[in-house]
This record gives C-alpha cells, structure tokens and sequence, in this order.
C-alpha cells in the first residue's frame, strides 16, 4: 500500500467570502517530487499555507504520513517564497540556514556550535560555503534562493514545502536546485514545489497536482499531464502554452 | 514598586554611603540622565525589533494612546479607589498596557474589515482613542496633573523632585512630651486673641505651651534638622534615603525588556524575519508580537512622564536606526543602538544647558547674533531637555548616515569613485591586452593617441597612464605603452572572474 506524505480531504480557503481554495480532496505519496501547478490565482500557496496552518481553513482535514499538522510538525520543511521576507534584514546568510534549527531547538534553547556546523554544511551543499558570512541583501537572487533551500535542508524533513523556488533564477541555479531537489528525493524524502513553469514539469516531477480553485487533477506526472487538463486549468490562456511548445500528451 | 527602589538603594550602598546616595539623586542633573538613560536603553531594545518589523508608526500611536490607558487609570485611582493621583503608579503602567494592546487591535480589526490599508487603520484607530483620552481630561480630570506641557514634552529635569523616601536607621518616631528636655516651652497669652488685648495688658493670662511637642516620623525629623530645629543629635538623625519614583519604574521595565528579548531573542529574531516559519515551527509570532506591543506600552508610559508622549517615539525610532546604518547584524544592532540612545540622553541634557557636544557654548551664539545682527536674545540658553536629547539623536543620525564606513554616504561616494577609477583603469589595461603583439600596436598603443582610441579627455588618459604606471601594470617606453607581467595578470584574472572568458585562450585576438 502507498504511504501518503500528504492527504488533504475537503479543503476550502476563503479570504474573506472569496474562496481561494475550494473543496479540494488530494494526496500526494511517499518518495516523489510533485508539482503544483495552475493559473495565477489558483489557490497554490493558498493551499501550501493551509496545510501548514500559516491561515485559517474554513473545512478540511489534513494529514502527514497519517498525522496531523501538530504531531507532525518536525518532519515539514517548508520554503517560502523569496519574496515574502525583508532581505535587508541584519543577518548572514549562515544565520538565516540557523534559523531552520530553531524548531529542533524549541523555545528559549540557544543556538550553538552544533548548529553552526549543520548550517555550514548545509550551505555546503548548495554551493554557498563561501557566502556563509555575507549579508544578505550583498546575495543574488538565486543565492538567496539557496540560502533558504539549505534551511530548509538543515530542518532534516521527511516532507519538504517550497513556494516557487525557481522564480528569478538563473538557468544553473534552477539545474543545481533540481539537482539538490532530486537528491533529496533519492533519500526517501517528499517534496512538494509550487511551480509556474511548464516547460519543465514533465522532465523534473513525477507527481503533479493541478489546481485551479478545485482540484483539476491529481496523480502521476505522466498520467494526469494532459492537454485536456491543462486546459480545464488554464482555460482560455492555454493558447499560449502551445505556442511556448509545452510538451503535453 | 518600593521592593525595586529599595534593592537599588541597597545595591548602590555597597558603594556609596547614604549621604552619597542622596546626594546624587538630589542633583536634577543626574537623575534626568540617568532617567533618560534608562529610557533610551529599553526603547531602543524595543526599536530595534519594531523598526525591523515596520512597526515604526505603531509606536508613535502606542504612545499617544497610552494616554487614554493613563486617564482611565487616572479616574479609576481617584474614583473609584479614591486613592491619591499619582503618574508613577503601577495602576497606570496595567492602563497603559491594556491601551496599547487596544491600539494595536482595533487597527488589526479596521485592517481586517478590508476598507483602508494598514497605514490608514493606524490612522483611524489611534486619533480616535487618543481624542477620548484628551475628553476624559478636559470633563474628568482637569484639576489633576496631567497639563498640555508634561503630555507633550515631558519634564525630565524635574524627575529628582518627584521621589519617594526609604528609612535604613534611627527609624523610630520620637515624642516630645512637655517634661522632655528637648520641648520648647514658651509662655503664651491665651486670651489676647479672643478678647482682642495685647500681652502687655493687665488682664492678660500667661500659661506654659510647649511649642515643638508631639511625634516625629522619620521624615519630619529631617525636616526639622533641615529647618536649624535638630531634635536629635545629629549621628542619631534618622537614615532616610530618597529615590525618585520614575527610577524605580524605569530600572523595573528595563529589567523586563532585558529578560524578555535575552530570553526569547532568537524566537523574536524568526518572527520577525520570516512570521510563516516562525509560525509553522510553533512559535506563536501572535503572542510574540502581542508581548513585544505591551512592553512598547509599558515603556511608553513609563517614558511618558519623562518626555512626553510626542518624542517618546523618537527613542525607539532614532537610536536603532542610526544603528541599522551602522551594521548588517541584529546582535550588534542590540548593542549599539542603546549605546546611541544613552549617549543621546547624555549630551542632549548637555545641548539643553547650552552647551553642544562640548564645541559650541549656545550662549556664546546667542551673545554673538545679539552684537552682530543688533537683536535682544536670551543669552541663557535653558531648553527643552527632552527636544534637545531628540534634536542629538537626529544629529547623530545624520552624521551616521553620512559617515558610516560601510553604508554612509561619503563612504559610497568614495567606493564609486575608487570603483570608476578602477574600471577606467581596466578599460586602458584591456585595451593595451588586445592590442599589443598585433599589426596595430604601434598606432593603437601610442601613448599620445591612446585617449583618441577610447573617445577620452586627453587629460583623463594621462591621469590613468601615470597610475597604471605607479601600480607597476604598464611601462612607457619611447612613446609606447605595453603592459607589465603584472598588468597581465590582472587583465587574465579581471577576465576569468568578472568576464567568465576562462574558456577563451589568451591568444585569442578579439576583433574590435
């Protein structure tokens, strides 16, 4: 039987009396690299958010390999957009990695060396040792990128959350993250992207959620990415996608 | 309140006998610094955070409503408790206290209803419950000290006489009894008053009063000896201490806003940088910024008092970011943005008695526009002291802003034009690199022409041909300029990391 990393039964989301996510039933298995994809406005991080319990839902149910989000909490890892922090924040690139510590570490704990050396590691991996020390407003933006994916590496999830992690990267960035991505997946680990391009979903996910308010569709890369869906998804603006030479069964 | 006073009392004895003690808080001069002090040292470890947050503006409205926290707490002491109006109460700090928390939720919910943005729900909310604090004064609280003056710029300078007074020795109350040898008996005519004659008069009855009987607290005991009447001998005079009120509720609220972001300084750090993982980790950046809103309160009100509600925020503002200016990393920021504030405090007190940073004797200035300009100015310069510390604040500011090293305006002027002045260089150096051992070299390479071939001021080449040559990068020989082995380095390696051309060879010539 396939474990679920995630199952959501019955989501809505409403700002306001607007519903951004609306009813959605979905389960992402164990072990894969998923993509949630759909227009602007389609409730993506809504629905990341949601399950994390960063806002409110109005129904739903929603459980990580079987538990919910309060028992679960140290197996997430969750990456946010880059956008969404102040990066003329007084910190370094090697504290912001610390940072993903802090939940191991609970409250009033400090950080030690131990910590330090898991986020020099971390930063490591992605290529960004010789940046440990820099502010972070002085890092590009795909270093920036890196820097919160190595916190999120640092947090050792089983499932890890990433908000478009490949906005305003360069190509080699974007190969290194998928790499990383990839690795990550190699180990046993879940990781659910929401994702805006869709040139690449066929050649870096193998299980893609399409969303579009509802749920349009759910399953396995090959299966689900189909012209008929992406239509229902995109409606009217699919037009472009041909012409952007998307590959679609 | 008094467990406070008296622990500093105590813990200043271990270095200063008592007369010491009271000596220094009876000078206005060092209670006001030391008060300011402590001000500026708990709201710039606040400002610190609420400026990182954005919150710059809440703390401006905070303290204006912490108004209305006063004046309920106000009416409710005198009302309802009929206890005595007093601004250094801890019944004012819990008004205080729930205000802010006030403020803050009524412009989350005016935000949340979605008609106005943030800024304009700040607008909204704090006038309106600043206006009902300024109403409850006017119709309840007129008589009460609570004037325009002390809500707008404070009265720090008069901190030291507003104190409260500890008894260590010789506390017992005496009583003169008409037998002690201590009482002043005097003969005084009773009846001369009543039927109005004078002592002189025949009919005038003389008895014995005793003019100084009766029980002395220790208080009124020194009063006495202060007024030449000594009732003891003076080693046996009671050992009183007075401590100002304000010093007792500005050391306690920089207590709690020390331990509180030395004890939750990385939950702080995360909730403010990043609230969704701070959130998603379970550490509550609500309550966090919930906490952080009731300490801005408490020591807006307890700040209040001293400078008023209109430049209070000007302590939590300025002072953390003069410090933001001067450094990328928040545990420095924490250092010296307190520092800032208390030398702020320190020489503003100064600036207020005429007297700038040491440099400019104010009165001098105002002597000198008089005699120059024919004017009739004071020549005493005693200003608003709380102004004054704000006015330093900002002179600091500027200077920073101007001169820090990493970050002041001189300092990037000064790297902009190092940077230009390298890349000019670079410009000639690769110039010169591609250039020579080809067909043109004499012609391109000519160092009289060499300005031609870049479109330059003649001038602007001879400056840059003489440092390169300074630097050792090129030779001039018979007119010719060729690069050294070390300018040659400098071209490969400006090549290989800023340019990426490592996978071009150095014998590629590039057609120009």
């Amino acid at each position: 039987m396939t474990t679920w990393a995630l199952e959501i039964e019955d989501l809505t989301v409403a700002y306001h009396s607007k519903p951004a996510v609306w009813d959605v039933d979905m389960c992402i298995p164990e072990g894969v690299l998923a993509a949630i994809i759909g227009p602007n406005g389609a409730g993506k991080s809504t629905l990341l958010k949601a399950a994390l319990g960063l806002i409110p839902k109005a129904t739903g149910h929603i459980t990580f390999y079987g538990k919910p989000y309060a028992q679960a909490r140290a197996w997430i890892g969750y990456v946010p957009p880059r956008g969404s922090v102040d990066w003329d924040f007084p910190t370094t690139a090697l504290d912001v990695v610390r940072m993903g510590l802090y939940g191991k570490l609970g409250w009033f704990k400090r950080v030690g060396k131990n910590e330090t050396e898991l986020a020099m590691s971390a930063l490591e991996q992605v290529g960004m040792a010789d940046y440990a020390h820099r502010q972070i407003r002085q890092l590009s933006g795909g270093q920036q990128q890196r820097t919160f994916l190595a916190r999120a590496l640092v947090q050792d999830a089983r499932i890890y959350f990433m908000d478009e992690p490949f906005v305003a990267v360069d190509a080699v960035t974007e190969k290194a993250i998928v790499a990383i991505l990839q690795s990550l997946r190699a180990q046993g680990k879940t990781v659910v992207v929401v994702h805006h391009d869709l040139q690449t979903v066929t050649e870096y996910f193998d299980w893609v959620t399409m969303l579009n308010v509802q749920l349009v569709a759910n399953g396995k890369t090959a299966e689900v990415f189909t012209s008929d869906n992406l239509h229902k998804a995109y409606g009217g603006k699919l037009a472009f996608l041909n012409d952007m030479g998307v590959e679609v069964r | 309140m008094s467990l406070i006073e008296q622990v500093i009392i105590r813990l200043l004895n271990l270095f200063l006998s008592y007369e010491q003690i009271n000596t220094l808080f009876n000078d206005p001069r060092t209670v006001a610094v030391i008060i300011g002090g402590l001000i500026a040292l708990s709201s710039a470890v606040l400002g610190s955070f609420l400026l990182l947050r954005g919150l710059a503006l809440t703390t401006d409205a905070i303290s204006h409503t912490v108004l209305l926290g006063i004046v309920v707490a106000f009416l409710v002491m005198v009302g309802l408790l009929g206890m005595e109006a007093d601004l250094s109460s801890p019944l004012l700090i819990i008004g205080a206290a729930g205000a802010g928390v006030l403020t803050v939720l009524l412009t989350e919910l005016i935000e949340r209803s979605g008609l106005v943005k943030e800024d304009a729900a700040l607008g909204l909310a704090f006038p309106f419950l600043f206006a009902i604090a300024i109403l409850l004064i006017a119709r309840f609280a007129d008589n009460v000290h609570l004037d325009q003056d002390s809500v707008m710029v404070g009265e720090i300078g008069m901190a030291s006489a507003n104190a409260n007074s500890y008894c260590f020795a010789n506390c017992d109350p005496i009583t003169i009894t008409p037998d002690d040898p201590r009482a002043k008996i005097t003969r005084e005519c009773v009846n001369c008053l009543s039927e109005g004659i004078s002592p002189r008069h025949p009919n005038a009855i003389f008895e014995a009063v005793c003019a100084n009987c009766g029980t002395y607290t220790a208080g009124q005991i020194i009063a006495q000896a202060s007024r030449g009447n000594p009732l003891v001998a003076p080693e046996d005079n009671p050992q009183l201490v007075f401590i100002p009120k304000s010093l007792g509720v500005m050391s306690l609220l920089m207590l709690i806003t020390l331990a509180f972001v030395g004890l939750v300084y990385k939950e702080l750090k995360l909730a403010t940088f990043d609230a969704d993982l701070a959130k998603a980790f379970g550490f509550r950046p609500a309550l966090l910024h919930y906490l952080l809103m009731v300490l801005t309160s408490l020591v807006a009100v307890g700040a209040f008092d001293a400078v008023g509600s209109i430049l209070v925020v000007a302590f939590f503002i300025i002072p953390p970011a003069t410090a933001y200016l001067l450094t990328n990393r928040l545990w420095l920021m924490l250092a010296l943005s307190p520092l800032i504030g208390v030398i702020s405090v320190f020489t503003g007190y100064e600036f207020a008695k005429g007297n700038f940073l040491g440099l400019i004797d104010m009165s001098a200035v105002m002597r000198w526009l008089n005699s120059t300009f024919g004017l009739n100015l004071h020549t005493t310069w005693d200003s608003s002291i709380s102004a004054s510390i704000v006015l330093m604040m900002f002179f600091f500011l500027l200077m920073t802003w101007l001169f820090s090293p990493k970050f002041g305006v001189v300092a990037l002027m000064i790297q902009r034009r190092n940077q230009q002045r390298q890349f000019a260089e670079q410009v000639v150096l690769e110039h010169i690199y591609h250039h020579q051992h080809t067909e043109a070299e004499s012609t391109e390479l000519c160092a009289a022409t060499l300005h031609e071939h870049l479109k330059w001021s003649k001038r602007r080449m001879m400056w840059c041909i003489a440092r390169l040559r300074a630097l050792h990068y090129i030779t001039l020989q018979a007119g010719q300029v060729a690069l050294t082995e070390r300018g040659e380095q400098r071209v490969r390696q400006f090549n290989r990391d800023v340019l990426g051309l490592s996978i071009i060879s150095d014998t590629t010539t590039i057609v120009t």
